[in-house]
């Protein structure tokens, strides 16, 4: 019997392939089943966004930092108003800054019901990505019927949001949340007891909190590793101090801790949009100050939010002129993705898929 | 602690090696020494009131005079914000790593590397990553970069 002869191989996980969420390339060194090194390639959706917006006048970059990370596009508006407002000092009128509260959450439940849809179609399971779709549609046509888009906004700008919610918004709202929080028991029961998800997600990957830190790491993925962080209540901004709401943590760090997390963070959001629906205070909804030419004095700020994946955040500098000297923008799953090779290897390939799903990667966010 | 117990107390603590600046906004902003970067990012890190154990954000900008590279750090156990930046001028764009402190930094100093043409020293892996691999079009980030489709808008008044 002649020696049976094992070698490692590359295989190349993408720029195509369907777990990976848009266009990142895994290349992949494997020994036989079991992955030994990872590498992320990445750029291939590099849009030079920074680049864009210095060539714009602060309105003007609103619109383009929408496809920056275009799930969570409401995210994106607000940290780069945040920014500019604290630059310049401008006053948001209290419905406007409710409105936005609303707008935010209601666009955290939509993106983590694309979580739970896709991560259980990227592990087999085809029934949760219609569920979570069919429910996302709601919250879409809310969306729809206050800015007229679904998926690039351009809603909040910086002093207020853009206009004022239709008055069949707030019925519409409510019967959506409620329609919501009855089907999430229909979610949990899909997965969360089923004998095959859990083989394929409990203990798997496990992240330690440490190496999360490190690498900077950051949202639901660092709280699924215990680290009770959250900048909604860690730095806060906009009206978030009003409103009661929890912030999950879970402490195995592994797949199943990443899925669950983000199912209790839908119930905390659809707290936090139910008060401000109760809350919401009649009045202006722009500062009427802010022209298009708006022009901060000179100086320099970096504003944070706490997004769907981690921290959002925009560095930006004015010179005092009429466009930004410099945007620098920060996505969690540029963190997320940098820290996979250091955890994901000597596991087998089918988990890098789980690994990947609940990591919940977009790439726009990564290359920009 | 506040922002201003923050400035004060690091003020305090690090002397001529943070020096305050006047353009932030928002958190306390300092300028570092390129020389005393990595140990004031490490004492930064250690100080046991201080804790900054996260790196939120690394980016380079250039103020058409200069180069400047912005560090965003953030803790968690105290938490704490706080930026700093390290000056360089054109001619001597280089810069030490400072993922012996943050290990995140290694994509965001690759960046550095690559839309700005700075240097990054003891970084070991510079290589293309956002841009193609054959691109040989100079450094994209930088304010005197052209190319023939990059159309400048007009000034606004």
């Amino acid at each position: 019997m002649p020696e049976l002869r094992t070698e490692e191989f590359i295989v190349n996980m993408g720029p195509h392939h369907p777990s990976t969420h848009g266009v990142c390339r895994l290349v992949l060194t494997m020994d036989g089943e079991k992955i030994i090194k990872i590498e992320p390639v990445i750029g291939y959706l590099h849009r030079a966004i920074e680049k864009i917006c210095e060539n714009r006048t602060y309105q003007q970059c609103i619109p383009i930092l929408d496809r920056f990370e275009y799930v969570t596009a409401m995210s994106c508006n607000y940290v780069f108003s945040l920014a500019a407002e604290r630059l310049g000092q401008v006053e948001v009128p209290q419905r406007a800054e409710y409105l936005r509260v609303i707008m935010l959450e209601l666009n955290r439940i939509a993106s983590h019901l694309i979580f739970y849809g896709v991560t259980a179609m990227d592990i087999g399971a085809y029934t949760p990505f219609l569920y979570g779709l069919r429910e996302r549609e709601l919250i879409m046509d809310l969306f729809e019927m206050t800015c007229g888009q679904r998926l690039t906004y351009n809603y909040i700008r910086i002093g207020g949001v853009s206009r004022d919610i239709p008055p069949e918004f707030v019925p519409k709202c409510r019967e959506a949340l409620k329609i919501i929080s009855e089907r999430m028991s229909d979610y949990e029961g899909l997965l969360n007891e089923n004998p095959i998800w859990l083989v394929r997600t409990k203990g798997i990957a496990i992240l330690p909190a440490e190496l999360a830190v490190a690498y900077g790491v950051s949202g639901p993925v660092l709280r699924a590793s215990g680290v009770q962080y959250d900048l909604r209540r860690n730095d806060p901004y906009s009206i978030y101090e009003r409103f009661d709401f929890d912030i999950p943590v879970r402490y195995h760090g592994d797949c199943y801790d990443r899925y669950l997390l983000r199912l209790d963070e839908i119930r905390q959001s659809m707290r936090i949009v139910s008060q401000a629906l109760d809350s919401l205070p009649e009045g202006e909804i722009k500062n009427k100050k802010v022209k298009a030419n708006f022009k901060p004095p000179a100086g320099e700020v970096y504003a944070r939010i706490e997004n769907t994946r981690g921290e959002l955040g925009v560095y930006l500098i004015s010179d005092g002129s009429a466009k930004p000297l410099r945007v620098k923008t920060r996505g969690g799953s540029y963190n997320q993705l940098q820290v996979l090779p250091h955890y994901g290897t000597n596991m087998l390939i089918a988990d890098l898929v789980a690994n990947f799903a609940t990591l919940d990667i977009i790439m726009p966010e990564v290359d920009r | 602690m506040t922002k201003q117990e923050l400035a004060a107390y690091v003020t305090e603590k690090f002397g001529d090696k943070l020096r305050p600046l006047e353009s932030g906004r928002y958190d306390p902003l300092f300028e570092v020494q390129a020389g005393d970067l990595v140990d004031v990012a490490q004492a930064l890190k250690e100080d046991e009131n201080l804790r900054f154990d996260f790196l939120c954000n690394l980016g380079g900008v250039d103020t058409k005079e200069r180069f400047e590279i912005v560090y965003n750090v953030a803790s968690i156990t105290k938490n704490l914000r706080l930026d700093f930046k390290v000056i360089l001028p054109y001619e001597q764009a280089e810069v030490d790593s400072v993922q012996k402190v943050w290990p995140g930094a290694n994509w965001y100093e690759r960046e550095l590397w690559e839309l700005y043409g700075i240097h990054v020293r003891n970084h070991g892996n510079l290589t293309r990553f956002l841009l193609p691999d054959e691109w040989d079009q100079g450094y994209p980030m930088r304010k005197n970069w052209d190319a023939p489709d990059f159309v400048r808008l007009p000034e606004i008044d």
